[in-house]
């Protein structure tokens, strides 16, 4: 009888173990900790929600995404992170299926009541709905809108009723099972899972959300994911704690060196247990000298020397020795961003496809010395952007030999050329004899200032006319929209890794969006939609070089600078390399307890 | 009070609405299309007439309510009830002790007045009005905190008296340095304007101690505009130490108003004006109660 009972509890305690999911054992050391800054505040933990670069990091440390990057592996590879493996691709890139790691658990919250909360497939398609969601106006719809088969019939239909339905079934966005995904596209992508590693797709779980929302919809102050991180203290703009989540699933270092530089670093890390330092805390710290003289006095351990404050760390591209002496490491990487001067192409002065246009913007372009942009402007902290695609983004092309370079003797003569004379104080005019002045519009700040300057001196020294228009960025961005700014200087910084990112720019389409100078050249045009149908490799890369002769010989903008990162690491931290997509990297790294 | 305040709420609201810039095209993110703005224009209602937005504005004042953030969503009333703390803890000893330093140098310096000491403390607050605080503050931090260690270069903490000590103490020794020499010369000034009453010649006369003179008889007199100018700096403190806050990380309500000006953040800016106005009006309605207290021949009508 007593072993009957005894075999019958052993059953159901056995069932009830497999049933729920464990509890992992938490390799993090509470007493670990490192400090890092921002120099700009954050706004808030909503993965749809979050539209700059500080609240990005933080929610990256918080929920978990159906893909991550691999940490060493250059330029930037996919790897799953709540997905088991790669996605099956099927139906020429319109159907992926996915199946998710069985046992992720989210961080405990009140709104579980009291029971462990497993991460399952429809939490992954509500988190994608609510991108979609008009109520919560997200700034990352464009994600979403437009690719998955039903969801845009459901956002027209809750614009209509005022309601996203949360709970209709979508051809598109498919939980087959507790654990199996599928996704169905409308037509061909290769980069959705480029879209499923980006943080607003960071996976929420419902309950959380609906005890926690605010009146739009948005849930900015109570982030509960699933990943290495929980948030633990949060001062608005100043302070922001992060502890390790106890219900995280944890992973082993096991990364794969891609260079001798990398060595040191995986004999540091390899084998174990992460994530390892159990507590974050981040600084917001807007003042360089403060920040600066912060991390010099070991109040910070992390640091990013950026542009203006570069100079006081770093020389010739090396740390100072005084620096090094100190066991402080300089981690230098050219940032998957790129800066350009766009003209718009509807513009009656510099827009068009006609030749006199052409030669017009090219000779602009030429007159346009980088070199002096990076040395002055950006104080040696920035590389040419010869090529559309920069370093670190798939698709670049490190030696590429641009038809635009810098040449004010050729500029002076294209102008002569195609009838863009010089008049008696020598301005040039219009080839049909009018005044040619060209106006750049830009922001009142510091940078703006220099950059009028440079292209003042630039365009100067080709007889043309300019004029400075200052506006607020928010005002620039109204009338961009409108195709009403003649010439802007502006950046891309790479949502994902891939050429793809960066080649849309220009993609007529895309005027009012993305497309900044309202560019509408058909050969180009042609051509980008094949790519954005092509998975990634030497076939597209052949056609991302044609568009990119096309964009020269067009000159819709001149391509500038992309900038280098620089993060100065102090000696306690260990396992760290800057990686060109990731934000947050402290589930990767170890520290030494402080004395 | 009502026509001043309302005054400040039309300045604002012109103010905003000129030059402030439409933040739908920000918020909207990096890539986004018309249809998009528009729907974010209608949540934050900037698409209404202006009437019906300046209306909405009055009702906000009236019920105390000016909602979210419009780029953290946080609500208002939460924000300035979390940030004023901080501010606080560095104002009020900053100002009591500002107030105690300078009344109490611009006393000494006006008894001894047109002597070589009294030359030489207004030299020296002469220098010291004109340099910028900014000089100030990235001297001192440099120097206290990161040179000499005494103080730590940034942060603030969870605990009333470790903030008040160990994070606000280089904070209030800036505030100080800068406020002491412009209130020491103007406290000096009504010293002196006193000094020469003959009141005082009197008080002398009968044979009244140097120091009761000074401290009772002159003090007491020179009070009324002591506290004039004291009262009126009051509001202003609060967000002219943005600066302070800004280098030092404290997260006050100086800090939040640059914050919300840079992310055109108009709830919060409009919460902090009407809110910094009507401080304005309390602290000059305080002035005139604290005149009748000090100077019994005052009426107050």
């Amino acid at each position: 009888m007593t072993f009957r009972v005894l075999r019958s509890a052993a059953i159901i305690a056995l069932l009830m173990f497999s049933a729920t999911p464990s509890q992992p054992a938490m390799a993090a050391d509470m007493n670990k900790v490192i400090r890092d800054v921002f120099p700009a505040g954050e706004t808030g933990f909503d993965p749809v929600a979050g539209n700059d670069l500080y609240s990005g990091t933080i929610i990256q440390a918080i929920f978990d995404t159906l893909y991550t990057y691999d940490y060493l592996a250059r330029p930037s590879k996919i790897v799953p992170l709540a997905a088991e493996s790669l996605p099956q691709i099927t139906d020429n890139g319109k159907t992926y299926t996915i199946k998710l790691k069985k046992g992720i658990l989210f961080n405990d919250d009140p709104a579980f009541g009291g029971k462990k909360r497993e991460l399952t497939a429809d939490d992954v398609i509500y988190s994608l709905k609510r991108l979609a969601d008009p109520k919560i106006r997200s700034p990352w719809v464009f994600l979403v809108e437009g690719k998955f088969v039903g969801l845009d019939e459901e956002i027209a239909a809750a614009k209509k009723s005022g309601k996203f339905n949360y709970d209709s079934k979508l051809p598109g966005l498919e939980a087959v099972d507790k654990y199996t995904l599928r996704f169905r596209l409308k037509d061909t992508d290769y980069n959705l899972p480029y879209v499923l590693a980006h943080e607003p797709t960071g996976i929420v779980a419902r309950e959380v959300i609906e005890k926690y929302s605010e009146s739009d919809g948005r849930t900015m102050a109570n982030p509960v994911g699933s990943g290495p991180y929980k948030l633990a203290q949060w001062v608005r703009s100043s302070k922001i704690v992060l502890e390790a989540n106890p219900n995280y699933r944890g992973f082993t270092w096991d990364f794969v060196p891609q260079d001798a530089a990398d060595q040191k670093l995986v004999a540091q890390m390899k084998g174990k247990k992460m994530p390892q330092v159990g507590r974050i805390e981040v600084s917001i710290i807007e003042e360089d000298q403060a920040r600066w003289l912060a991390f010099q006095n070991r109040e910070l351990d992390i640091m990013n020397m950026e542009g203006p404050l570069a100079p006081q760390a770093i020389a010739d591209g090396k740390l100072k020795p005084e620096l090094t002496a100190k066991g402080i490491r300089l981690d230098r990487i050219v940032d998957p961003e790129i800066s350009f001067t766009y003209w718009n192409l509807q513009d009656p002065v510099v827009g068009g496809l006609t030749k006199e246009k052409i030669a017009l913007r090219r000779a602009m372009a030429m007159s346009y010395d980088v070199a002096q942009d990076i040395n002055v402007i950006r104080n040696g902290q920035a590389v040419q952007a010869n090529y559309p695609i920069p370093p670190g983004v798939v698709g670049h092309v490190p030696d590429w030999k641009s038809g635009i370079k810098y040449d004010p003797a050729g500029a002076n003569a294209l102008l002569d050329r195609f009838g863009y004379k010089k008049g008696p104080e020598g301005w040039r005019t219009t080839p049909d004899g009018k005044p040619l002045v060209v106006t750049l519009f830009s922001r009142p700040d510091s940078l703006g200032r220099q950059q009028d300057e440079l292209w003042k001196k630039s365009l100067d020294s080709i007889g043309i006319r300019m004029d400075v228009h200052k506006d607020k960025f928010a005002e620039l961005l109204k009338l961009e929209k409108q195709c009403k700014v003649m010439s802007r200087p502006a950046a891309w910084i790479a949502d994902y890794p891939d050429g793809d990112n960066f080649m849309q720019l220009l993609y007529g389409p895309n005027t009012g969006a993305s497309n900044f100078g309202c560019a509408k050249i058909p050969e180009y045009d042609a051509l980008y939609a094949r790519t954005a149908k092509m998975p990634p490799g030497p076939e597209r890369d052949k056609l991302y070089q044609e568009m990119t002769r096309i964009a020269e010989a067009y000159a819709p903008w001149r391509l500038t600078i992309s900038r280098y990162r620089n993060q100065l690491i102090q000696a306690r931290v260990e396992g760290y390399k800057k990686h060109p997509i990731l934000h947050a990297q402290w589930q990767y790294l170890d520290v030494a307890p402080p004395k | 009070m009502a026509p001043t305040m309302l005054g400040v709420v039309l300045l604002v609201f012109l103010l905003f609405n000129w030059v402030g810039g439409d933040p739908a095209y920000v918020l909207a993110g990096k890539i986004s299309n018309q249809e998009q703005i528009d729907n974010i224009r209608r949540q934050l209602g900037v698409d209404q007439p202006y009437y019906v937005q300046l209306g909405i504005f009055i009702k906000q004042i009236l019920t105390a309510d000016f909602g979210a953030s419009w780029s953290t969503n946080e609500s208002v009333s939460h924000i300035l009830v979390t940030r004023l703390g901080p501010s606080l803890t560095v104002l009020i000893p900053l100002l009591i002790l500002v107030t105690f330093i300078a009344v109490g140098l611009a006393l000494a310096v006006a008894y001894v007045r047109g002597s070589l000491t009294d030359r030489m403390v207004m030299i020296v607050c002469t220098v010291g009005l004109s340099i910028s605080i900014l000089v100030y503050i990235i001297v001192f931090q440099y120097v206290f905190a990161y040179k000499l260690g005494w103080f730590p270069v940034q942060g603030w903490g969870n605990d009333f008296w470790e903030n008040l000590i160990k994070y606000a103490s280089l904070p209030i020794l800036i505030g100080l340095t800068v406020s002491i020499a412009p209130n020491l010369r103007l406290y000096r000034t009504f010293v002196l304007d006193e000094i020469n009453q003959d009141y005082v010649r009197t008080a002398r006369a009968k044979g009244v101690g140097e120091n009761r003179i000074m401290w009772i008889h002159v003090l007491r007199n020179a009070s009324i505009p002591i506290i004039t100018n004291l009262m009126a700096e009051l509001p202003g403190l609060l967000l002219g130490s943005f600066l302070i806050e800004r280098f030092f990380s404290i997260p006050g309500i100086g800090r939040e108003v640059i914050l919300a000006v840079e992310r055109s953040d108009f709830p919060v800016i409009k919460a902090i004006t009407v809110y910094v106005a009507f401080a304005t009006i309390i602290t000059n309605l305080l002035a005139d109660l604290m005149y009748k207290a000090v100077d019994p021949r005052v009426q107050l009508k």
